[in-house]
C-alpha cells in the first residue's frame, strides 16, 4: 500500500489541475446557457436549420438546447472529451514513467511482483478516476440544479456520469496495456492519447455521415451518446461491451507486464 | 549453499549485445568481484539476476531459488547499487530513504541514519538538487539500510570522490563481516583488487576467466616507461618477463611481470629524466594477457 500512497501523492497536483478544469469548464460551460434561455425557441430553430456536419461536431442532434439538461447534454461531449483524455493519459503515464525516468530499477529490485506493482498502480489510477466522476457528478448536479426548478436531473446525469465511467476505464485500461505489453514506454503517453482521439474522431465522422452506425461500436464515445442517454440510459450491451473492453485491456496489461523486460 | 548461481546463463538481444552461456558461483560470505569493459554484460547479467530482464536460456539462482519464480522473495535479501542513480526527483532524501525502507518488512530507521552519518549525507535536501556524488551516496544508503545478506553494486564508485570510496569500502568490509556476500562489478582493477577474495572477468558477453584474486595479482605486470638522459644501451632490458619493448630516441616503455626489484636494478643504472610505472588498466590485461591464453 506504500506504493499506492506514493502514486495519490505522485498524481495529487495533476489531479488538482483536472479538477480546477472541470469546474472552470462547468461554470462557464453552462455560463452561456443564460444568455441562451431567452432565446431557447429560436435557438432550436437556428440549429435545425444548420448543416447536419456542424450539429454534429458541435454535438447538436436530437437535444434541446432550450432546457437545462438538453444544453448540458451539447456540453456533455466536451466533458466527456476531458474524462477521456485524463484517463488515457493518466492510464499510460503511471506504468511507463518507471522506465521513462529510470525509476524500473529502484522500483522493481523492491520485494514486489509486478503483479503486485500493477495492482497498487491500478488502483491508485482507479481512485483518481473516480474523484475526477465524482467531481465531475457533483458539479454538474449543482450547476444544473442552479438553472431548474422544480424538475429535477439528476437521474439524467447520474445516467451520463456513469457512462462517462465507463468510458474512462476503457480508455484507462487501453492506455495502461499500451505502456504495460508495448515495446516503447517513452512513447506509451502519446500513443495511448492517439487511440483516444482516433476514436474521438471516428465518433465524429459516424455522426456527420449517418450512414455507418455499424462502425459505433469501435468508438467507446458513441457508447454514450448523451442524446440517447438522457432519454433511455445506457443501453446494456454498449455497457457490457465497456466493461468487456476493460477486462480485454487488464489481461493484455498483466501478462505483457509479467513477460517483458523492463528497460 | 551458493549465494548465487548461475547455470549458462544467456540473454540475447539478437545482436552482438548480450551475454552467453555464463556458469559461476558466488559463495557465502565471498566479495566477488565482476570485471570487464563498458558494455561486456556486466550489466545485463546483474538485470537478470535481478529480475528486470528475462534470460533467453539458462537460469541464475540465489539463495538457491530461481530468480525469475521466487523474485520478489529473494529481493527481500538482496541490496542493489545501480551503476547510474536514478530517482523520483520531487522527493526529499529522506521521503526516498523512507519509501524504500517501507518495502522491506523491518525497522529500518536507525541503520539508515547510521549509514548517512557517515557518508555526511544531508537527508532533508531534495533529491533534484543533489550532485551525482551526492546522489550515489542516496543509492549506497538505499541499498544497504535494509541490511541485505547479498549486496550487488553496479560500477559504485563513480562520482564518489577517494575520502567517500574510502568510507564505503570499509562500509561493505564491515557488511561482508557480519556475513554478506557482495557482488562488485567494475571496469577497475584496482578497486576491485582491493576488495575481492575472486574475481570473474567478462568480455563480449563471455566468461573468459575466473580465477582467485591472489592468484591474478602474482601474475599481473606493470607498464613501464622511461626517459634517458643518453641512448638506450642495447639490450639493456633483455630480461625475462619484459614484453612490447618499444624504444626511440631514450624513451622506452615495456611491459614486466615477474620479480620487481629486477628490473628496478636495471632501472637504477640509467641516468633519467622521468619514469611511470602504471598498473595495466583492464583492455590491455586483456589484449596483452588473455589473449595469448585464447
Amino acid at each position: 500500500m506504500n506504493l499506492y500512497r506514493r502514486e495519490m501523492r505522485a498524481h495529487l497536483k495533476s489531479l488538482l489541475i483536472w479538477i480546477a478544469g472541470i469546474i472552470a469548464m462547468l461554470a462557464a460551460g453552462m455560463g452561456k446557457f443564460t444568455g441562451m434561455e431567452e432565446s431557447g425557441a429560436a435557438m432550436n430553430e437556428l440549429m435545425a436549420d444548420m448543416p447536419k456536419a456542424l450539429q454534429a461536431i458541435m454535438g447538436i442532434g436530437e437535444l434541446d438546447i432550450g432546457t437545462p439538461i438538453g444544453y448540458y447534454g451539447v456540453l456533455f461531449l466536451y466533458l466527456l472529451l476531458m474524462a477521456a483524455i485524463h484517463a488515457s493519459m493518466l492510464g499510460a503515464a503511471i506504468i511507463s514513467k518507471e522506465e521513462r525516468d529510470k525509476t524500473a530499477e529502484f522500483l522493481l529490485v523492491k520485494p514486489l511482483s509486478r503483479g503486485r506493482l500493477l495492482l497498487c498502480k491500478l488502483l491508485a489510477a482507479l481512485t483518481q478516476v473516480l474523484i475526477f466522476n465524482l467531481v465531475m457528478l457533483t458539479g454538474s448536479i449543482l450547476v444544473i440544479g442552479s438553472y431548474t426548478e422544480g424538475e429535477s436531473s439528476a437521474g439524467a446525469i447520474l445516467s451520463l456520469m456513469a457512462g462517462m465511467l465507463l468510458v474512462q476505464l476503457i480508455f484507462l485500461t487501453v492506455g495502461m496495456a499500451i505502456a504495460g505489453a508495448g515495446r516503447h514506454p517513452k512513447r506509451a503517453v502519446a500513443y495511448s492519447a492517439a487511440v483516444m482521439l482516433l476514436t474521438f474522431l471516428l465518433s465524429m465522422a459516424i455522426k456527420i455521415s449517418g450512414h455507418i452506425d455499424y462502425m459505433g461500436v469501435f468508438t467507446p464515445f458513441y457508447y454514450v451518446d448523451a442524446a440517447a442517454v438522457i432519454d433511455q440510459g445506457i443501453g446494456a450491451g454498449y455497457a457490457l461491451l465497456s466493461l468487456g473492453i476493460t477486462a480485454v485491456a487488464l489481461v493484455v496489461l498483466f501478462a505483457g507486464y509479467n513477460r517483458r523486460d523492463m528497460r | 549453499m551458493p549465494i548465487i548461481e548461475l547455470n549458462h546463463l544467456t540473454k540475447s538481444y539478437g545482436g552482438a549485445r548480450g551475454i552467453h552461456d555464463l556458469t559461476f558461483q558466488v559463495e557465502e560470505g565471498e566479495i566477488f568481484g565482476f570485471i570487464g569493459p563498458n558494455g561486456a554484460g556486466k550489466s545485463t547479467t546483474i538485470r537478470t539476476m535481478l529480475g528486470l530482464i528475462y534470460p533467453t536460456s539458462g537460469s541464475a539462482k540465489i539463495f538457491g531459488k530461481d530468480c525469475v519464480q521466487h523474485g520478489p522473495e529473494i529481493k527481500r535479501h538482496i541490496g542493489y547499487l545501480p551503476s547510474e542513480v536514478f530517482y523520483y526527483d520531487n522527493m526529499r532524501v529522506k521521503d526516498l530513504l523512507q519509501y524504500s525502507a517501507s518495502f522491506y518488512k523491518k525497522d529500518c530507521r536507525k541503520r539508515m541514519i547510521e549509514l548517512a552519518e557517515v557518508l555526511e549525507l544531508d537527508m532533508s535536501k531534495r533529491i533534484d538538487d543533489l550532485s551525482l556524488g551526492n546522489k550515489k551516496k542516496v543509492g549506497i544508503v538505499q541499498g544497504l539500510l535494509h541490511e541485505p545478506k547479498l549486496i550487488i553494486l553496479d560500477e559504485p564508485t563513480s562520482g564518489l570522490d577517494p575520502l567517500m570510496q574510502q568510507r564505503f569500502f570499509s562500509l561493505l568490509e564491515e557488511e561482508n563481516r557480519k556475513g554478506a556476500a557482495i557482488l562488485f562489478s567494475s571496469h577497475i582493477l584496482s578497486e576491485v583488487q582491493r576488495l575481492c577474495d575472486r574475481v570473474a572477468i567478462i568480455k563480449e558477453g563471455r566468461l573468459i576467466a575466473l580465477e582467485k584474486m591472489s592468484d591474478l595479482k602474482d601474475r599481473t605486470y606493470k607498464k613501464f616507461k622511461l626517459q634517458a638522459k643518453n641512448e638506450l644501451p642495447e639490450g639493456m632490458f633483455a630480461i625475462e618477463g619484459v614484453t612490447e619493448w618499444n624504444s626511440k630516441n631514450g624513451e622506452a616503455s615495456f611491459l614486466y611481470q615477474g620479480d620487481i626489484n629486477i628490473v628496478m636494478r636495471r632501472i637504477a643504472e640509467l641516468d633519467l629524466l622521468n619514469l611511470w610505472v602504471e598498473e595495466p588498466d583492464l583492455e590491455e590485461i586483456f589484449m596483452h594477457y588473455y589473449a595469448k591464453e585464447a
